[in-house]
């Protein structure tokens, strides 16, 4: 029977080159000229394609080089891609990382503004979440003080809280994080989870555990030096994946 | 093409940018009480330096000096410091880069919004020194906007530019100190290149006078800045013109530059 289903990402045959540029410095340039060849081009990712549908949860696995953060970085609009598209239908998309660089004298409340905008929002957005984002932290009244005050753990905490409720339809995570003590370990997880199966989020995540895929993908696309090699559900490529690894 | 992705980019991420100015102001002045007032020390004590010099040991006789100065100094440290700040911007903002997209002249724009407001700051200055001197003031100080607007349009094209260059040129940095303390001496800071109506000799001989302040931006930004407010003069209008329309090609130029190899940055640095 065939579903009518509407995409929330497609990507279509997209290739994404680096060109490798080694620094140059001017000085051994004049001196050593010999010692520099021209730019080479290393192609990443060589014409990928696929869609994920509205609400779906796509993870990608592949070794280590494979071009699976590449592909992520393009579908966040960090780099674009040197052929072939990446539409996103108009919807809005934020790429989970620990910190969006902070400014360490600032307040972690103007932090908040600062990465919030950075990742889209407006600031009327922005103020509307901030009680919601500064109690999810758990911060307290050391929002108001520099982040160069806070320990590791604090910061982690922020970032995180900044990602998590200031949240996009499309979300694009490496790697599953936990971040802080066991309690908001655990707290994040359970948000992290209740982001990621909220029905109407479209979701793609980076990962190397087969077994966190397992649990919270609906299907798997398994990139192999820059171009796909299997794409199913996972109980179909999770066990391929695995023994080509081991 | 580009050039209605740049508008269109420019407003997604204008509110990001002045925020950030904004936030990298007080993050100078949160760092300790009374930085700010560094913002006018820093002129004021140099002024001192360089009428020091110009009076005592090349006997210049320039009417309203310290405010000549002021003027000279407070013009320069803006374009220099955007300029050397934007050598290695794309290194120093590396947790944003790897993690969003901006485009990346943002940067440049960012840090235009922190040396101009320093600027607007530090002419305070010029205008408290100008009460104190009774300089005349005639309306051709209005033209201080088309003059300061070239200003801008220079320093956002060669600053983008070079924050491209800044990526993958290890030493720039050191090139571009130097090249900027040459054209700090050859812009006409604590002289003046050019002879000013009746008031003011020119230090540098006929016919490399003119050529001087007509092929360097800034020394023709500083001159007429000087003939609009202190002496009553007009401006180069040609030679402001010709140069306001380099500032834009330089700013094209450099806005593709960007568009064209940012993806490839992350690489880098």
């Amino acid at each position: 029977m065939a579903e009518v289903t509407e995409n929330a990402i497609s990507v279509s045959d997209v290739k994404i080159r680096y060109r490798i540029f080694k620094k140059v410095s001017l000085l051994k340039t004049i001196l050593a000229p010999h010692k520099y060849k021209k730019t080479e081009l290393f192609e990443a990712v060589k014409g990928v394609s696929f869609e994920v549908p509205k609400g779906q949860i796509l993870g990608i696995v592949g070794k280590n080089g494979s071009g699976k953060s590449t592909l992520l970085k393009a579908i966040a609009g960090i780099f674009a891609p040197d052929e072939g598209t990446i539409d996103l239908h108009g919807h809005t998309v934020s790429l989970l990382s620990i910190g969006v660089g902070f400014q360490n004298k600032l307040s972690g409340r103007e932090n908040i503004y600062l990465s919030g905008m950075l990742l889209g929002f407006s600031k009327a957005q922005i103020e509307e979440k901030i009680d919601d984002i500064i109690e999810f932290s758990e911060l307290g009244e050391f929002i108001e003080r520099p982040v160069k005050t806070y320990s590791s753990g604090m910061y982690s905490k922020l970032a995180f809280a900044i990602t998590a409720i200031l949240e996009t339809e499309i979300m694009l995570i490496d790697e599953v994080l936990s971040v802080g003590d066991a309690k908001f370990k655990k707290k994040s997880y359970a948000k992290m989870k209740s982001l990621i199966t909220n029905k109407d989020r479209t979701v793609v995540i980076v990962s190397h555990s087969s077994e966190t895929l397992q649990k919270l993908c609906d299907s798997i696309l398994w990139l192999h030096e820059g171009e796909i090699k299997m794409q199913g559900k996972c109980e179909d490529v999770l066990p391929i994946y695995e023994e080509f690894m081991s | 093409m580009s050039m209605s992705r740049f508008f269109r980019d420019v407003k997604r991420f204008f509110n990001y940018t002045v925020y950030s100015s904004k936030a990298e102001l007080k993050s100078e002045v949160a760092d300790s009480f009374l930085s700010w007032l560094w913002w006018f020390l820093d002129p004021l004590l140099y002024m001192l330096v360089y009428t020091f010099i110009a009076i005592i040991v090349f006997r210049s006789g320039v009417p309203y000096f310290p405010v000549f100065v002021f003027l000279g100094l407070n013009t320069w440290t803006f374009f220099s410091k955007t300029m050397r700040a934007c050598v290695k911007v794309v290194q120093a903002k590396k947790m944003i880069v790897t993690k969003v997209y901006v485009p990346k002249y943002m940067f440049v724009f960012e840090k235009i919004g922190v040396y101009g407001f320093k600027m607007i700051v530090s002419n305070l200055l010029v205008v408290v020194s100008m009460i104190i001197y009774r300089v005349p003031v005639t309306w051709r100080i209005i033209w201080i906007i088309p003059i300061s607007m070239v200003l801008v349009v220079i320093t956002f094209g060669l600053s983008t530019i070079i924050s491209h260059f800044g990526v993958f040129v290890e030493d720039l940095q050191n090139v571009i100190t130097v090249v900027l303390q040459l054209f700090f001496y050859l812009s006409g800071i604590f002289y003046s290149i050019e002879p000013i109506g009746k008031v003011v000799k020119g230090r540098v001989p006929a016919p490399y006078d003119t050529i001087l302040v007509k092929l360097n931006p800034i020394a023709l930004v500083i001159t007429d800045l000087r003939r609009v407010m202190l002496y009553g003069e007009d401006p180069h209008w040609v030679m402001l013109g010709v140069w306001f329309v380099a500032g834009l090609l330089m700013s094209v130029i450099g806005v593709k530059i960007i568009y064209k190899f940012e993806n490839s940055y992350v690489k880098v640095i």
